[in-house]
């Protein structure tokens, strides 16, 4: 095919195949539409992902490291983290993310969609739970997740396979929780228990942030895409979009990118939709500037790249005299608390955290890191402190609730570029007072209940550098143009052709890991899209 | 014909003998044999090779460091060599880090290693773990408790 032909217009262009592209090329299918995706970077091959080999661990410190400036591969783009205390960590390719993601996959909660309702902070969003519930059920099928009916501090809920094994580290934690009378429960996890939809399970390799060999993670590569290829779907490789073009009546026609070769092409659609996440997203309207979006496309309320959410993370690790197999079985899933999600008056802060428990490292990260903080020194005292903390660690992982503020922000900038000099993202971020607090409450409740756990010792992180994982709020939804970027279904109020379907449409972060409702909010606006068909641009 | 010196690669090895004389008392300070004697030092491990295996631009970086100590080093006390090594990771640290990267990683791949250790030895994939389910019946405690999600106002 030529590349005139290859570049026919589409009805429906999508710009980056992680988490949320897929899922809305997986909805859109039905429509008969002509579907393009296009993704900057390669379809991963699972024979190449560390496990593989002996030398696994060490692949985690350089080619597949979470950090896309450790990585510094051509497919990704590096990110100026330098004033924000906490870096981003994302991958570029089919999966996007997901590739190297925990696959923890808790849903927000009813209560997180109603912020300012409950707590008079932030604001609400133009959606809920229960309008969102059918579609975390059809991304959970799709997806296959693992986890076990009848959690209490959720809506009734069934996920599709039975949970993961817990383990040593799961059962010994849940004793702690017991013990204090606290909550928790075993995770809901994008990782499958059982044979699923042609897909063997889980192998309990251990270290899921490097790519699944067995495939057992839940990555989109191997869940929605194959499903949405064979029904029509192009997902071109290696194109890395520049900027949305405008139209001389204000709408999308297309998209500027530049493929493999580095070749500059254009990509003409009807309708454009962003699923490039809370960094991604913002890059490209911020660097689609016309005559009538000055600021950026899709601009006019001003905060394309404001608002930045992560989640503030603290962690609290415990080390344990019994032997607990820590470093085997999927490493981010295990169980989960909610003791501290909600609210408490008694409190001072608002919102709160998941516990989230996870399990150990392999020997060379645990020398590694216990190099790094002092704990296990090289020299004399290496194998027994060694001996000490392999195997016989747990963690928790505090995942604090992070409230929108206008100051914490994307921009582009003015000297970094990517490999073909599209300028590339700056972080802008402070932790707020509030998420001060949180953490350190999470700091002492987290060494509570390692103590009640039985941990001899204990050590802590009040806040984790690497941790940028979740990118949300940089173009909010919600129903007032002036003080949002999209309505509620993720269409554009400036741009009536253009969509935005991951976590940059989150109003507030809610306190767990946001896949699922990212995916879940995609196949909503898919829904609404082709209810809307006839008028989608109104 | 030059007279050799310990200091002259005379053969095919990457590291002139005294090089290699101090890799192996400094892999024998970094990572000595432990007390009880059950696991092994790091310098009875072919490290060299693992390094050659491993990149070509680590062994450059390996003979600067090994270029630190002196030819005495080898046959100093450990007391001492830790007090030398110590003084180098205190000025080089990242040259030392790095170092010290590699002597672990090559160290908790090895298969003797990783058996006394009690790891499963080579590539996790295809050979997988096993995982005990654990007792879901301590649930039961967390259900009889609970007072439920917050649900949002009306």
């Amino acid at each position: 095919m030529d590349q005139a032909s290859h570049n026919e217009p589409v009805d429906v262009l999508i710009i980056g195949a992680g988490a949320s592209g897929a899922a809305v090329a997986w909805s859109l299918t039905e429509t008969r539409m002509r579907i393009l995706c296009l993704e900057q970077g390669d379809w991963t091959t699972s024979s190449n992902y560390p496990t593989n080999g002996k030398n696994w661990e060490a692949q985690q410190f350089g080619a597949y490291s979470i950090d896309p400036n450790v990585r510094g591969l051509e497919t990704d783009y590096p990110i100026n983290n330098d004033a924000s205390p906490i870096d981003v960590v994302n991958f570029n390719g089919v999966g996007g993310s997901t590739i190297l993601y925990a696959a923890h996959f808790p849903r927000l909660h009813p209560s997180d969609f109603k912020v300012k309702s409950h707590d008079g902070v932030a604001d609400d969003w133009p959606v809920d739970y229960e309008q969102l519930e059918p579609y975390f059920a059809q991304n959970d099928r799709v997806m296959g997740v693992s986890g076990l009916a009848g959690d209490p501090m959720y809506p009734p809920k069934q996920p599709p396979l039975p949970p993961l094994p817990i383990g040593l580290v799961g059962e010994t934690m849940a004793k702690g929780y017991d013990k204090l009378g606290w909550h928790w429960w075993p995770s809901d996890s994008a990782i499958i228990s059982q044979p699923y939809e042609g897909r063997d399970k889980c192998l309990n390799l251990g270290p899921c942030t490097s790519g699944c060999a067995q495939g057992g993670k839940s990555s989109t590569d191997i869940t929605y895409w194959p499903q949405a290829i064979r029904s029509g779907v192009e997902l071109r490789t290696r194109c890395r979009v520049r900027e949305i073009t405008l139209n001389g009546h204000g709408m999308a026609d297309g998209v500027i990118y530049y493929d493999k070769d580095g070749q500059e092409c254009f990509q003409k659609a009807e309708v454009v939709i962003m699923a490039c996440n809370g960094v991604g997203t913002p890059r490209i309207l911020l660097n689609s500037k016309s005559a009538q979006f000055p600021d950026g496309l899709a601009n006019n309320s001003g905060l394309v790249g404001k608002n930045l959410m992560f989640h503030p993370v603290s962690v609290v690790q415990g080390v344990f005299e019994e032997r607990l197999d820590s470093h085997k079985g999927p490493q981010g899933c295990c169980i989960l608390s909610k003791e501290f999600y909600e609210s408490d008056e008694d409190r001072d802060f608002v919102r709160g955290y998941n516990m989230q428990i996870v399990r150990g490292a392999g020997p060379l990260t645990t020398a590694i890191h216990g190099h790094a903080s002092g704990t296990i020194p090289w020299g004399p005292g290496h194998h027994e402190a060694f001996r000490k903390r392999f195997d016989h660690v747990a963690s928790i992982v505090n995942v604090c609730e992070d409230l929108p503020e206008e100051c914490n922000t994307v921009t582009l900038d003015p000297q970094l570029t990517d490999s073909d000099g599209i300028p590339a993202p700056k972080i802008t971020y402070r932790v707020s007072e509030n998420s001060r607090k949180m953490l350190a409450h999470s700091l002492a409740r987290g060494k509570e209940v390692m103590q009640a756990a039985g941990a001899s010792e204990i050590v802590s992180n009040e806040l984790l550098r690497a941790a940028g994982w979740h990118l949300l709020g940089t173009a909010r939804m919600g129903d007032d143009p002036a003080s949002s970027v999209v309505n509620s279904w993720g269409r554009s109020h400036d741009v009536k052709n253009l969509f935005v379907v991951d976590g940059s449409i989150f109003v507030t972060s809610g306190g767990v890991n946001p896949t699922s409702t990212i995916q879940a909010l995609a196949l909503y606006i898919a829904d609404v899209m082709k209810k809307n068909l006839a008028n989608l641009f109104d | 014909m030059r007279p050799m010196t310990n200091d002259v690669i005379a053969n095919d090895h990457p590291l002139s003998s005294a090089q290699q004389q101090r890799l192996s008392a400094l892999l024998d300070t970094v990572l000595p044999a432990s007390e009880d004697g059950t696991m092994p030092s790091a310098g009875k491990l072919d490290f060299l090779a693992f390094a050659l295996a491993r990149s070509k631009d680590l062994l450059p970086a390996l003979a600067r460091t090994l270029d630190h100590f002196d030819d005495e080093f080898p046959d100093r006390p450990l007391s001492d060599r830790l007090a030398r090594v110590q003084e180098y990771a205190g000025t080089n640290a990242k040259a030392f880090n790095d170092l010290l990267f590699h002597i672990y990683d090559c160290y908790y791949q090895d298969d003797r290693v990783r058996a006394l250790i009690g790891a499963m030895p080579g590539a996790p994939f295809p050979r997988g773990n096993t995982v005990e389910p654990g007792d879901l019946s301590l649930l039961d405690a967390v259900v009889e408790r609970s007072q439920g999600y917050r649900r949002p106002p009306r």
